[in-house]
């Protein structure tokens, strides 16, 4: 699949010539973008621990980042169009993890 | 052994316009109106609430099916317009297909009309701190004893802070002259290095909705390039991509 990777060899820009996308991009578009509808199957992605371990990735860096002081599109309702969603999940899946008794650090 | 035909149920990929010609492989169009939804027959068992939730945690199951549907929506997308949808939108019934489409007509006409002729673009900007550190200059001095020792530290801690803020401001400023190229964009968080499994920091992880293919958007990319490089950030296009980041409508709305 080569269509994901259409970074330019020339001008310097990096290129991953004939890399499937990366797991990570397609994961945060198929899981956490798109049009949200309720089919007859409830499927609670929040149920996924593997995506609650990788959320918990995304806040463990969101507070990383504000350590680093690279917190520039929180806050900004334009450049942070999903915080709200995020605030929510956050919350969710706090309360996910103390049910469930994970630690912060625990690996999949 | 011959086995009872195994109960099946249709996955919603997303939606196109009903004049889409003939879909791909082994999925089909359900027809309402000017939309159509582009399903798949999947087994019902793979969905049964008493095993999802052990196949939604099964990374292989998982990575599998995710790809599978992004597969769909890239080959689909090469040939038309199409609304994403998110993992998982399954009914029993073809007609329970149909009736979703005639509840959210309107909704989903819009987010096709948005995104008609127009691709998603993703742009990440990777920072290597080191390079940073490095081309902001002023190594910290040598010698020793105590005071220079502190001096040092002291040079390196001003140095870290001012890396840090040239880092965001160039995320920042990237990201603002990204949307100037493009009809809408989003700044997304990030990903920690636990995911991307690089050394560099991720410093943004934009997305861009484009025209004409992004010619410009392309274009301006590799400005940036040339012009943050020196400064230790190379920056990363991928895509086309289906517009999965374009067709939620507004929070407000």
């Amino acid at each position: 699949m080569s269509r994901n990777d259409v970074s330019r060899a020339g001008g310097g820009l990096q290129t991953r010539p004939s890399q499937p996308a990366q797991l990570a991009d397609v994961l945060e578009r198929v899981l956490d973008k798109g049009i949200v509808i309720a089919g007859d199957i409830k499927i609670n992605l929040l149920d996924i621990e593997l995506l609650t371990v990788r959320i918990r990735l995304l806040v463990a860096s969101a507070d990383k980042a504000k350590e680093m002081g690279i917190d520039w599109w929180e806050g900004d309702p334009f450049l942070s169009r999903n915080g709200r969603d995020q605030r929510d999940l956050d919350s969710r899946l706090r309360r996910l993890e103390s049910a469930a008794g994970i630690e912060e650090g625990d690996g999949e | 052994m011959i086995e009872a035909p195994a109960a099946q149920a249709w996955y919603v990929y997303g939606v196109v316009d009903a004049t889409t010609a003939a879909p791909v492989d082994d999925v089909r169009l359900v027809e309402h109106g000017a939309l159509a939804a582009v399903v798949g027959q999947v087994p019902l068992a793979d969905f049964a609430e008493d095993v999802l939730a052990e196949r939604l945690n099964d990374r292989v199951w998982l990575e599998a099916h995710v790809r599978a549907h992004e597969d769909v929506l890239m080959r689909l997308a090469e040939r038309a317009t199409v609304v994403p949808f998110r993992f998982g939108v399954i009914y029993r019934e073809l007609g329970d297909v149909t009736a979703m489409l005639r509840q959210r007509r309107d909704e989903l006409a819009a987010a096709l009309a948005h995104v008609r002729g127009r691709v998603e673009l993703g742009v990440k900007a990777w920072a290597d701190r080191a390079r940073v550190e490095a081309a902001l200059g002023d190594a910290p001095a040598g010698g020793s004893g105590g005071r220079a020792y502190l001096e040092r530290r002291r040079t390196e801690e001003e140095r870290a802070q001012r890396a840090t803020a040239l880092m965001t401001e160039i995320a920042q400023g990237a990201h603002e002259r990204l949307l100037a190229a493009a009809v809408e964009g989003v700044a997304n968080r990030p990903q920690p290095r636990e995911l991307t499994g690089r050394e560099e920091t991720m410093i943004l992880n934009g997305a861009y909705l484009v025209e004409d293919g992004g010619t410009a958007l392309s274009e301006l990319l590799r400005t940036l390039q040339d012009e943050y490089a020196p400064s230790g950030v190379d920056f990363e296009l991928t895509g086309p991509w289906p517009p999965h980041n374009f067709v939620e409508p507004p929070e407000d709305a």
